[in-house]
């Protein structure tokens, strides 16, 4: 990536200003907000189109306000925004076709660092999800690698081989474990990578449903992981990778998509119609500690205008948010308190899928 | 046709200063009449570009010509190897149909034809036809598109004192572009005619371009496009065996192969984007037979064999062995016959029908599993009736569609039986006054293709396919009196397209789509088209051409958010102007191309608002003896602009072509 280039003034602009152009309705003269105490949502954008984004949400005066990234750094954030956690004072966010790393100032919303992804040939190494311990965070590369980047300096300590096209990647007993997905193989994977937090290698790979992708740990130290299936015969899964034993057991909830707190694992689902409409949208909730189903539809009173795309909840209100989609358009973030009932929803940006909460106390 | 338009009260037109002109006067005469005829007399919208006019064009292939006819979206991803496709009035490109000298071009498993495989050097008119051409003597295959664009190429006529010619032709340019390219015409006696041309194309593609980090008050950085080199070669061979007068029998042999990188679109912060290549492999033979000896009764026959071979592959470490290699092989087997019957003095019968097979076979490297090897019988049948006197002239006909699908895995598409009826009608008020009102109606069903029936996880068998309503008024006049003037042509049409069922992709996630036929689109249009040229010897020849369009195309599907929001990437005004001044030894020209705004997505996204350009070229040619010399200058003013959203077009460019005639 030219980076030497990429904060060039642009002089040219005069150049290129047609001379039909004209005011536009649409320009949105939202002034930036301050970051306070609220949240920001990834919003994933549209494959190829660069059209990831930020929005910030403040509890305080209930104001949504998107593009925050681009308002506060003057530049989109770029291609297909994979995943982003907070952790320490930094969100870090892992740019899945730009193939970066942006490091951005919790406090801010400022960028500290954009960090490229490339392996040995300086070829795109596509980053996908993340996760953090002990001034690390963990980045699975989607050209079947995990990344170490460290927290102080900012720089990639070492990358390691694991099996093809991973996706989730989390920690649970002092260990990582990767999903490696094989959507880009002949043969889908089957397994998750088990690799060892202190000499950072892969010691095993544990079988489970064809096609596993995002992967949570309980603080019991069992991972729990969900699977799309073959698109064919194979259909998706949900189970439990037993903690100690690594056993690996199915679980007979329907998951497209969920988040672990405390000792709840808050899932969505949905289904498609014959003719590809999406019907029964849920959010059901699941004792990790019990392994229990405890409510199949605790929304049943919403009814979700569009496509649920991503499940987030507040570890301090334990606050419900699921964001939904139409993958094309401006998306929609609803709030649920813990009973399910609807407290307030905002506008997205397109394909809104992860939340971290922020305090500037 | 040309039988047809003798009978009217013709204008004069002077050929003295068609330049280019090596055919014998009498049958230039002919054909230049029979050729402005067209564009004013006809009951659906057609618009002409003649060898001469295309010189004007700045064109290199069809594709450049096509954006000088008002209503027709280009769909140019950039680069000199880019895919380029048409779609007119709003209709998506799958809707306009490529007749390739009176044979429709297929493509079962996309739909759309690259128009950038046409070199224009054996090419001698191009037109477009909104509904159908006018003439009722043509395949079924020809009425069963929403438009079409028809390209004929050059043939020798018969001539005594100059048995054959030949042109070669040298053209380099911006991108590193070599184009060399010959071209040969001989007649061996009065029976036998042949033509043989070839090019090859070499490019490395390469180009500057700035690119803004989201809107255009943001960072923006100077970066290269790359991977988009090009290698190509196409050859043509032409024969014609004269009968005798009236009955002709033509065989055509046409093979292209081009290997090219597919830059792909521009990613923030990320220039290892793309290492995907494309390698075309296709040949079609055709042959046809007409015989118009009889006035009662004429008929024609066309055959044809059509194989396309594509492989497209993408290196990146996240394929297993580092590569994804995609094969797809298609074949299709194509017949027609037609038959046209004088009833009355006025009255015209034609009856055609057309069958054709074809095949689809697919290889890869990754995830390939359940292909279902389809292969799909059309049969198409078609009456059409024709009455035309001077002040009135009315079409009719009704096309029968019937398609017949199988698969090695899964399950089929269902048959399809389908009628579409289209009439016509113009009205000449005056008999003084070359001023007539024309109307149309049409319905025409899309086929869905292969892809949408079969791709991978994707495609949805049970499609139906796309139904259109065309519906256009519009009048048209030209007259040949005015001071300073040879002629004047003005054609102004309005009209409104419904699509129903229209096949859309509606995503299950980011990377799995699947089709339906949820789409509906409404468009409201306005063509506008104005061709003149001075008759003021001493000047040269002033020629202007100048088309405005108008398409207010208007997303109505039901349930979704883009409801009454304009179309995706079609602007609501568009137009073109070219000017030309020719004298002996010269000519001067410049062409300016307008698209105003377009969108991607919802209008109420600034971050999807696609700004308007204009681009500006000019030109100059030098003609000595049998030396040509033509340099051109593209985009003059260094505009950067993009047709599809994050695919930037090349800024100024030039392009030198030297010929030599013998």
């Amino acid at each position: 990536m030219k980076t030497k280039n990429l904060f060039r003034v642009a002089f040219v602009a005069a150049v290129c200003v047609s001379f039909f152009s004209s005011c536009d309705p649409t320009d949105d003269n939202n002034t930036t907000p301050e970051i306070s105490t609220g949240l920001f949502t990834l919003n994933q954008g549209e494959f190829g189109k660069n059209n990831a984004s930020l929005t910030y949400y403040d509890f305080a005066n209930g104001f949504a306000s998107n593009y925050v990234f681009e308002d506060k750094n003057n530049r989109g954030l770029g291609d297909t925004g994979q995943d982003m956690i907070k952790y320490g004072s930094k969100i870090y966010i892992a740019m899945y076709k730009s193939s970066l790393i942006e490091v951005v100032n919790a406090k801010t919303g400022v960028s500290i660092k954009s960090i490229p992804m490339k392996n040995a040939q300086d070829a795109s190494s596509s980053p996908r999800s993340l996760v953090a311990l002990n001034g690390k965070v963990y980045i699975s590369l989607y050209d079947g690698h995990v990344a170490k980047l460290d927290t102080v300096t900012l720089m990639v300590e070492k990358t390691i081989t694991v099996g093809p096209n991973p996706e989730g990647i989390t920690i649970a007993n002092n260990k990582l474990y990767v999903a490696n997905s094989g959507g880009m193989q002949m043969v889908m994977d089957s397994t998750v990578s088990v690799i060892d937090l202190v000499t950072f290698s892969e010691t095993k790979k544990i079988k489970v449903n064809v096609n596993p992708g995002t992967l949570k740990a309980d603080s019991y130290g069992d991972v729990y992981v969900v699977s799309s299936g073959d698109y064919g015969a194979k259909p998706g899964k949900f189970q439990r990778i037993e903690a100690g034993t690594d056993k690996v057991s199915d679980i007979a909830v329907a998951v497209k998509g969920f988040d672990i707190v405390g000792d709840k694992a808050y899932i969505y689902n949905f289904e498609y119609d014959a003719n590809w409409a999406v019907a029964n949208k849920t959010v059901k909730i699941y004792d990790v500690k019990t392994e229990k189903l405890l409510t199949d539809n605790v929304i049943a009173a919403t009814t979700l205008d569009k496509t649920p795309y991503g499940i987030n909840v507040d570890p301090v209100s334990k606050n419900i948010f699921v964001g939904v989609t139409d993958y094309e358009n401006n998306g929609k973030m609803y709030c649920f308190g813990e009973d399910g009932v609807l407290k307030y929803t905002f506008t997205t940006g397109v394909n809104p899928t992860k939340i971290v909460f922020t305090t500037n106390k | 046709m040309l039988a047809f338009a003798l009978t009217g009260s013709l204008y004069v037109y002077s050929v003295d200063i068609e330049v280019d002109s090596v055919r014998t006067r009498t049958l230039n005469t002919l054909q230049v009449e029979a050729k402005q005829q067209q564009t004013t007399r006809a009951a659906m919208p057609v618009q002409v570009y003649s060898q001469r006019e295309i010189k004007s064009l700045n064109a290199l292939t069809v594709t450049d010509i096509a954006k000088f006819f008002s209503g027709v979206s280009v769909k140019d991803y950039g680069g000199i190897g880019g895919l380029k496709t048409v779609s007119v009035r709003g209709m998506g490109s799958n809707f306009t149909g490529v007749n390739y000298d009176g044979v429709m071009m297929s493509d079962i498993q996309s739909g759309q034809i690259d128009l950038g495989r046409f070199s224009i050097e054996n090419v001698s008119e191009v037109t477009l036809s909104n509904g159908q051409p006018d003439d009722i003597f043509n395949s079924a295959r020809v009425f069963a598109s929403a438009s079409v664009l028809s390209i004929k190429t050059k043939f020798l006529a018969y001539n005594q004192t100059k048995l054959h010619e030949a042109k070669l032709t040298l053209r380099t340019g911006s991108f590193g572009m070599l184009n060399p390219s010959f071209f040969m015409a001989k007649n061996a006696g009065e029976k036998w005619a042949f033509n043989f041309s070839t090019d090859m194309l070499t490019a490395d593609g390469t180009y500057p371009f700035l690119q803004y980090y989201g809107n255009k008050f943001n960072l923006s950085e100077v970066l290269k496009r790359t991977n988009s080199d090009v290698k190509s070669a196409r050859t043509e061979v032409n024969s014609e065996y004269r009968i005798n007068s009236n009955e002709k029998l033509s065989l055509k042999f046409n093979h292209f192969i081009s290997e090219r990188g597919l830059p792909g679109v521009v990613t923030f912060y990320n220039t290892d984007v793309s290492n995907q290549r494309l390698n075309d492999q296709s040949l079609f033979g055709q042959i046809h037979y007409e015989n118009k000896t009889s006035k009662k009764l004429q008929h024609q026959y066309f055959a044809r064999y059509n194989r396309s071979y594509n492989h497209f592959s993408d290196k990146d470490a996240k394929y297993q062995g580092g590569i994804l290699n995609d094969e797809f092989l298609q074949q299709e087997f194509y017949m027609s016959s037609v038959l046209k019957i004088h009833l009355f003095q006025t009255l015209q019968l034609a009856a055609a029908t057309d069958w054709w097979y074809n095949n689809l076979d697919k290889q890869t490297n990754i995830n390939f599993r359940n292909f279902a090897y389809p292969t799909r019988h059309t049969g198409l049948a078609n009456i059409a009736l024709k009455h035309f006197s001077e002040k009135l002239m009315l079409s009719a006909n009704l096309l029968y569609t019937l398609t017949r699908e199988h698969v090695r895995v899964g399950i089929a598409a269902p048959d399809r039986n389908k009628l579409s009826p289209t009439v016509s009608a113009t009205f000449k008020p005056s008999a003084d006054t070359d001023f007539r009102i024309r109307a149309f109606y049409k319905n025409i069903y899309r086929l869905p293709t292969f892809n949408d029936l079969y791709y991978q996880e994707i495609g949805y068998t049970n499609l139906r396919p796309e139904n259109a309503h065309q519906f256009n008024v519009g009048f048209t006049f030209s007259d040949s009196n005015i001071p300073f003037l040879s002629i004047l042509e003005l054609t102004t049409d309005a009209y409104y397209n419904r699509i129903t069922d229209k096949i859309i992709a509606i995503p299950r996630d980011l990377f799995h789509w699947s089709m339906t036929n949820k789409g509906l689109v409404a468009i409201k249009g306005l063509d506008v088209n104005l061709k003149a040229s001075s008759k003021i010897s001493r000047l040269g020849e002033i020629r202007i051409l100048t088309n405005y369009s108008y398409q207010n195309a208007k997303d109505m599907t039901p349930d979704t958010e883009n409801y009454g929001e304009q179309i995706p990437l079609t602007p609501q005004h568009a137009g073109s102007t070219s000017l030309s001044l020719a004298k002996k030894w010269w000519e001067l020209g410049y062409n300016f191309q307008f698209t105003g705004v377009r969108w991607v997505g919802q209008l109420t996204d600034s971050r999807n608002k696609m700004e308007a350009y204009t681009t500006h070229s000019v030109y100059a040619n030098f003609n000595y003896k049998s030396w040509e010399l033509k340099t051109e200058l593209l985009n003059v003013f260094n505009t950067q602009y993009e047709v599809v959203k994050f695919y930037p077009m090349p800024r100024r460019n030039f392009r030198i072509t030297a010929a030599y005639n013998f």
